[in-house]
């Protein structure tokens, strides 16, 4: 009958798609109400908007002929006038019949995308609660408890669909999801709702675009920003006034042009966290935790592309927190905490990026049990896990393998590791680290860049050819001459590096690692170093030419060349020719300046048995006298420093310089490894910094050689407490020194006799 | 030659049976090969390329295709054949994830063929090639080879 | 023919703006709530006919009543209430505000048409 009314009404595929568009939106934001709601279950002006919510969706089923539809929302309806007129009062047990409605309402629409009609399930259960709640005989139930501890601890709320017409029910079995363009149909028109909320009497002068149009107008933007590109190129020796007017208005113009339509494309990422007051309370709920969720930011805009990927990573993240985070009631208590935890999504700009922190004032991580985990899981080995640092041991649960094997399809589990929350973000240009302290909680801190198709890129030329470098990961530029060259730049074959500033810059030819035949400009001598940023490491890649910076428009490989992990995509330059993106951490990786990270090490734990082999790692070879040379971990070295001999001093009996205002112990190493250091005559003395207990030490050595790249080899019998082990570099088996024992040997002294506090 | 006008006179023809498909065909040094019309979205003059260092030795670049990035594969390579001796040709097929360019030595004409002769590859062969083709036509004096698409655009980073 | 239709869900305004559309009015606007509609009911030229939702956010269907009745200019404006069963008893209340008509959802177009005839609005 319903059906009927339907269709001699002419029930247009828009209308129904319009209904679905609106109720999703309606839905989402009955969610947050309803969880806000339960904080202040007397609040009128959210329950007069629950009410509205599911009095149109009621009244525009009859429209349409969803029946079913109809009678689930008829029986909300009349709950939640009783409640907006105060006949009862919100309690958990209404609450939760109330998500459940609305779990069956998103069900139901989600069978009308599909299939036109919304179905056959009745639920009969749910419509008896929804009375029996209206009748107030559920709001006499004193606690929810019974209710959860009979219900399977990870879907508490959860209504089982009671099927009419069982023939039917197979194909009805699997509840459809709303498509992803839907999705984001309803996430526009929700961002564009925000701000009327907020003010709640400003007419609404936004209309709903799709967003197809949006992305045709980007490509059509781009394609915009390349034909004023070559423009600007012709132009450039223009000495038509006139032209060159019209053509710097033009320039203009596109500029606007660009930056309006990527607004267009901006949401808030308060489209996507409308979803987390309802994962958090369904979830603090079936763990018997309180939690409390905090947004802070939520009308900072993302382009929406950037929206649509970081969903799923933070969700994974609110429930991790939830879930690992933040602890049982009683041992927070316990531990003279608030009982409730507070969970904090905070968004912000910063530069071209979008910060976005998921803060838990939980349990926090701790190192040792995380280390012990990822040893026994085989991740690391003792001897890795004892050199790693804190900050290092937290990044830990970021390892492919860490964190999926527990608990995998319970909470946060559900198959997904942390390690791939870690590859979505990096994927989208993005980052995630992860800070934590004991007992205090844990922050997770995501930085994406805002948008992914026009980003700012310095243009360089390598063996003839162009690449783009994305700015974001540029730190600075450094050109020098010759003769400068020559002294900076220590290049013996293996791994050059380069002195800037004190530091140590690893560097890394472009042309080299892309195996191509550089056409590097002798003559001219000078070196073009660009300095970037990969993960935590900076280093120096060497090219030919720093041609220009410009916008460039990021366009997808092919996948026969996705696999090329040195690229991040092409750009069509002005001249029309395409040139590459560098990806900079591929290039990093190729070039061997940052490991693979932690996760290759992992494979060569098993082989190696005992006598461990790590892959290769950074070594600074130093020279001892006359002909002794041995080897320290690069990673261990903070500085290289220079001093004069006349700037010795000596505090006690102990050599020191004075050093960044402060005064900075020396150690020389030759006589600390009891080799015998040679003569002493130069002026200079070399000194390696390298700071343990927060203390700087400067090692004096005899000269510094190389800086090169081999594979470590542990001595099982490590002889004497400094070395760790032993590697064969050109030709030659060299000690491998741990500078750390040797200093805090000097540090723990020094304090001892009060030399330094 | 004139692809263009070829394809026009096949649209002109109502009568088109069923059976009959139209190739593109074209030559690749002794090969004479041949791809479903359909699957060829156009056919451009040699490009400038740009050449993608570490990728497979079978991309020889990437082009500029009206604003559109087209990875360029070397088809001579595919076959085991030598390099280019002359700028090649890009026939542009319609990928499933977006065009891909395949590099030919010469275009031939659009052919009409009835599926009726459409043979099995044979024997004669040589075992690499075969791989690639999907069947053979005999036609006057020469063997048609219809290169299997699929095949030839996809391939492992080994290959 | 022109008419004004407010009402907070986009899919009840689509389906209005269709049924009105067939029935022959050619100049259909809409608004969202009744502050809304009142706004655009001033700015506006004068409708032939308004259709008001009853439960919306903001300015309620009941408040617009009143508040365009408060106004002389709008006398002759036809004031048609839609509402739903369960608001039977606010449509007396509306009434009494100086509604002139009434619908209740769901409706189809021939029981919007016989309303408006009643208001002295004919279709085509």
């Amino acid at each position: 009958m319903a059906q009927d009314l339907g269709e001699s009404q002419g029930q247009l595929p828009e209308e129904v798609n319009e209904f679905l568009v609106e109720s999703h939106e309606n839905l989402d934001r009955l969610d947050r109400d309803l969880v806000a709601l339960e904080a202040d279950p007397m609040d009128k002006e959210r329950l007069s908007s629950i009410f509205r919510t599911i009095h149109t969706i009621k009244g525009t089923c009859g429209f349409l002929g969803f029946q079913k539809l109809e009678s689930v929302t008829h029986v909300g309806e009349n709950l939640l006038s009783k409640l907006r007129d105060g006949e009862l009062i919100l309690n958990p047990a209404i609450t939760d019949a109330l998500l459940a409605m609305v779990d069956a309402v998103r069900e139901m629409l989600a069978r009308i995308e599909s299939t036109a009609s919304d179905g056959e399930v009745t639920y009969p259960e749910l419509i008896a609660r929804l009375t029996e709640a209206a009748a107030g005989s559920l709001s006499g139930t004193v606690a929810v408890a019974p209710v959860l501890a009979a219900a399977p601890a990870d879907e508490p709320t959860k209504v089982e669909p009671v099927v009419d017409n069982p023939s039917q029910s197979e194909a009805l079995a699997p509840p459809v999801v709303a498509t992803s363009d839907l999705a984001s149909k309803v996430a526009a028109a929700d961002a564009a709702k925000e701000p009327i909320e907020a003010k709640s009497v400003i007419s609404d002068s936004s209309v709903r675009v799709d967003v197809g149009l949006l992305d045709r107008l980007m490509n059509l933007v781009g394609e915009l920003v390349l034909a004023r590109n070559q423009i600007l190129q012709h132009t450039a020796g223009e000495a038509n006034s006139a032209l060159v007017a019209t053509t710097q208005r033009l320039n203009l113009i596109t500029s606007e042009l660009q930056e309006g339509v990527m607004k267009t494309r901006m949401q808030p990422i308060g489209t996507i966290w409308s979803k987390f007051p309802r994962v958090v309370r369904d979830l603090s709920q079936s763990l018997s935790k309180h939690v409390r969720l905090e947004l802070e930011g939520k009308e900072t805009e993302l382009d929406r592309t950037i929206i649509e990927a970081i969903k799923d990573p933070l969700t994974h993240l609110v429930r991790n927190s939830v879930d690992h985070g933040i602890e049982m009631p009683e041992i927070r208590s316990a531990n003279s905490k608030p009982d409730e935890g507070i969970l904090t999504l905070s968004a912000y700009h910063e530069g071209g990026y979008v910060n976005i922190e998921v803060i838990d004032d939980g349990a926090g991580i701790d190192p040792l049990k995380l280390k012990a985990k990822a040893i026994e899981k085989g991740l690391i080995t003792v001897e890795q896990a004892s050199k790693m640092s804190d900050r290092e041991v937290q990044h830990l649960i970021f390892m492919p393998g860490f964190s999926t094997a527990e608990k995998v399809t319970n909470v946060s589990g559900r198959g997904v590791g942390m390690d791939v929350v870690k590859t979505n973000i990096e994927r989208i240009g993005g980052s995630i680290e992860v800070n934590s302290e004991l007992g205090k909680g844990s922050t997770f801190k995501i930085r994406i860049p805002l948008t992914l198709a026009i980003i700012p890129a310095l243009i360089i030329k390598s063996a003839g050819e162009r690449f783009a470098i994305p700015q974001v990961s540029l730190v600075e530029l450094v050109r020098l001459e010759a003769e400068q060259a020559k002294v900076d730049i220590d290049a013996v074959d293996g791994a050059p590096v380069c002195r800037l500033r004190g530091h140590l810059l690893p560097l890394v030819k472009l042309s080299e690692v892309l195996k191509l035949e550089s056409e590097l400009v002798e003559d001219e001598g000078a070196t073009n170093i660009v300095v970037l940023q990969a993960d935590h490491r900076q280093f120096g890649l060497v090219v030919d030419h720093v041609v220009d910076t410009e916008e460039i428009v990021v366009k997808p490989l092919g996948k026969q060349i996705k696999s090329v992990n040195t690229f991040a995509g092409a750009t069509i330059m002005g001249d029309g020719r395409v040139a590459l993106i560098l990806d900079v951490m591929g290039v990093a990786k190729a070039g061997h300046v940052v490991s693979e990270s932690l996760d290759s090490r992992s494979g060569s734990v098993s082989e190696s048995r005992g006598d461990y082999v790590a892959d290769k790692e950074a070594l600074l070879l130093l020279g001892l006298g006359h002909s002794a040379r041995v080897a320290v971990p690069l990673a261990s070295v903070d500085r290289l420093e220079e001093f004069e001999t006349d700037s010795l001093e000596w505090a006690g009996s102990q050599p020191v310089v004075q050093y960044r205002n402060g005064i900075m112990p020396l150690l020389w190493l030759a006589s600390a490894l009891g080799v015998d250091a040679g003569d002493a005559s130069d002026s200079k003395l070399q000194v390696v910094v390298h700071s343990s207990l927060g203390r700087s030490v400067g090692i004096v050595v005899g000269s510094i050689l190389d800086i090169t790249e081999e594979q470590v080899t542990l001595d099982p019998y490590g002889s004497r407490d400094a070395i760790r082990g032993s590697a064969v570099i050109q030709g030659k088996v060299t000690d491998v020194v741990d500078l750390t024992p040797l200093v805090e040997a000097v540090v723990g002294e020094l304090v001892g006799v009060g030399v330094i506090e | 030659m004139n692809i263009g006008n070829a394809l026009a006179v096949g649209e002109n023809e109502h009568e088109v049976s069923l059976k009959v498909q139209q190739y593109c065909t074209f030559f690749l040094g002794d090969l004479y090969l041949g791809v479903a019309v359909e699957d060829v979205q156009e056919v451009i003059r040699q490009q400038e390329m740009t050449p993608v260092p570490l990728s497979s030795p079978l991309v020889k670049g990437i082009v500029n295709l009206r604003g559109q990035i087209v990875t360029a594969l070397d088809l001579r390579h595919r076959f085991g054949m030598s390099a280019y001796e002359k700028p090649p040709m890009n026939i542009v097929i319609r990928a499933d994830d977006g065009p891909v360019s395949l590099l030919v030595d010469e275009i031939g004409d659009v052919v009409e063929l009835d599926q009726s002769s459409y043979e099995a590859t044979p024997e004669t062969v040589d075992k690499l090639s075969a791989e690639l083709v999907t069947g053979v036509f005999k036609l006057q004096g020469k063997l048609l080879l219809v290169l299997g698409l699929d095949k030839a655009i996809q391939f492992s980073e080994a290959a | 023919m022109r008419a004004l239709v407010i009402d907070d869900s986009s899919t009840t305004r689509m389906i209005l703006r269709r049924m009105l559309g067939e029935i022959g009015f050619d100049d259909i606007s809409d608004a969202t709530n009744g502050q809304e509609g009142l706004d655009s009911l001033i700015a506006g030229p004068t409708p032939e006919v308004v259709l008001v939702d009853w439960n919306m956010p903001v300015m309620d269907g009941y408040e617009f009543v009143k508040a365009v009745r408060a106004k002389p200019e709008y006398d002759n404006t036809p004031l048609m209430l839609v509402t739903t069963e369960t608001e039977l008893d606010r449509i007396v209340a509306a009434l009494e505000a100086g509604a002139n008509e009434y619908v209740m959802k769901p409706f189809t177009r021939d029981v919007i048409e016989e309303k408006l005839a009643l208001l002295g609005l004919e279709s085509h």
